[in-house]
């Protein structure tokens, strides 16, 4: 028996998209979902720009029943499941049988913060019944479980940026370990809320302007928010129903820095990179692309190109990497499942999306990091990197298929 | 040097890093006395709260010694008078 995980369907909402192929199409132009940011607050808030989902109507995708038990966070994760278990034609008993982890950084902020804000703010004395139910951090599984009759092994996984690709692995183990066949996984989070936003601000790491990862003049991270869900099969499963197999996960590598809450060490990078590939069975001069956690701020930057250089030894001078959130920003629990997405499409395509908005390398930053203009070329196999704050790093290796 | 911008910086380090006050010196440097970025940060927000005043994340990047923020802090209070 194979204990192979292969890739069956992709589902996301993002700044760039409210669909996989717009994300796709948006990422092959270089095209930004960074701009202005809109909504509430904007006076009294000192960043101005974000990676916002953009003509997103609840109302289009949920029923007026269904809209006040959902977070912004969860109606997300549900969109993006929708259209990755469409994409992968699973139904009714299999998907039954299968497992839904769902990572968030953030969970449900929209909800409590509207919540604080009634009693803090407005001095009243109760809140809404649905409170809880719709703003706690397993919130968006839960919905993802009902929304697709899931009653296998669901839950969330949380551990910051990392949070979604924690969670893809998890899904991993449990198709490897064969608790489940069919497992429906990734990360949302909604992170536009003046609380977190002001939260983000008085950690002088938001850029003024838009996103540079690698770049001398980079300024910060940019925010971004959306779900990126794939639906992840045992490759006896997915052959046997003759599914379209966009490639095969074929590495997982889980390391902690156990180090400092913010600042990232190269040391803990590498040795989940090393980890994904030793999993995979992979060596680094098979490894063609890195999509890089890249958030474009100084202390990611510097230390996520020496873990490579650590990891991959002479192939990084080779390698392509590239950071997608130049374009899609950071979302936080969801950037992992955005950027497994773009990589898994780029091995498909044959087309590595561009780092954008690079204007020159910044110190410490050595590697060929696909500036401006996506390259067309052949990618046999791949790397996802996430590496969150309090150092906890997850990396993923896709193989072509 | 105004005497509340000195005293509201030392006090402001002195707390962060819970040292006494009387061992902290203008010609300091920020890494003898262990102060990183999240320390950094938070000084300069206790700074912020006691002199309401805004400093601009750029200003942090290029600070390597105490006499450097008592600089920057009084160029900000002078360019708000």
């Amino acid at each position: 028996m194979s204990k192979k995980v292969v890739i069956t369907g992709l589902g996301s909402i993002s700044p760039l998209g409210l669909s996989t192929p717009q994300f796709w199409q948006s990422l092959l132009e270089g095209r930004s979902g960074i701009g202005q940011l809109r909504g509430l607050f904007q006076q009294d808030l000192k960043v101005k720009v974000g990676a916002q989902v953009q003509d997103f109507t609840p109302e289009s995708f949920f029923s007026p029943t269904e809209i006040p038990m959902l977070d912004r966070y969860a109606q997300f994760a549900i969109v993006a499941a929708r259209e990755a278990v469409k994409d992968s034609g699973l139904t009714g008993e299999a998907l039954r049988r299968g497992a839904a982890v769902i990572g968030t950084g953030c969970g449900g902020k929209e909800t409590d913060e509207r919540a604080y804000h009634t009693l803090y703010k407005e001095n009243k004395s109760r809140l809404h019944p649905l409170t809880i139910p719709r703003g706690m951090p397993s919130a968006a599984a839960s919905q993802v479980s009902m929304e697709c009759g899931i009653t296998g092994p669901v839950f969330t996984v949380s551990s910051a940026c990392a949070s979604a690709a924690h969670a893809v692995i998890q899904s991993v183990m449990l198709i490897r370990s064969g608790i489940v066949d069919v497992a429906v996984t990734g990360g949302t989070d909604a992170p536009f809320t003046f609380g977190l936003l002001k939260a983000w601000e008085a950690l002088r790491v938001l850029s003024p302007d838009t996103c540079r990862p690698f770049s001398a003049d980079r300024s910060g991270l940019v925010l971004g928010e959306g779900a990126g869900i794939v639906v992840l099969e045992s490759e006896n499963h997915a052959r046997a129903r003759s599914a379209h197999i966009y490639g095969e996960l074929s590495g997982c590598g889980m390391s902690s820095d156990a180090a400092h809450i913010t600042d990232p060490s190269a040391e803990g990078a590498a040795k989940a990179i090393s980890m994904a590939l030793k999993d995979a069975g992979l060596n680094a001069e098979e490894i063609d692309y890195v999509n890089a956690h890249g958030t474009g701020t100084e202390a990611n930057d510097i230390t996520e190109t020496l873990a490579i250089r650590a990891a991959l030894g002479e192939q990084a001078d080779a390698v392509a990497v590239s950071s997608t959130k130049s374009m899609h920003g950071h979302a936080l629990g969801a950037a992992g499942a955005f950027e497994l997405i773009a990589t898994i499409l780029a091995i498909s395509h044959a087309v590595v999306p561009a780092t954008m908005n690079f204007t020159s390398a910044g110190e410490g930053c050595d590697l060929d990091y696909v500036p401006n203009q996506p390259r067309a070329m052949k990618v046999q196999a791949a790397i996802s990197n996430s590496f969150a704050f309090g150092g906890l790093n997850a990396v993923i290796a896709v193989r072509g298929y | 040097m105004d005497q509340k911008i000195y005293a509201t910086v030392i006090k402001a380090i002195a707390q962060q890093k819970r040292i006494d006050a009387s061992s902290i010196a203008a010609d300091s440097t920020l890494e003898t006395l262990g102060i990183s970025s999240l320390d950094a940060i938070t000084i300069m927000y206790e700074i912020e709260d006691a002199l309401n005043l805004e400093i601009p994340n750029e200003s942090l990047e290029k600070l390597s010694s105490v006499q450097d923020i008592l600089d920057g802090i009084s160029q900000l209070v002078q360019s708000k008078a």
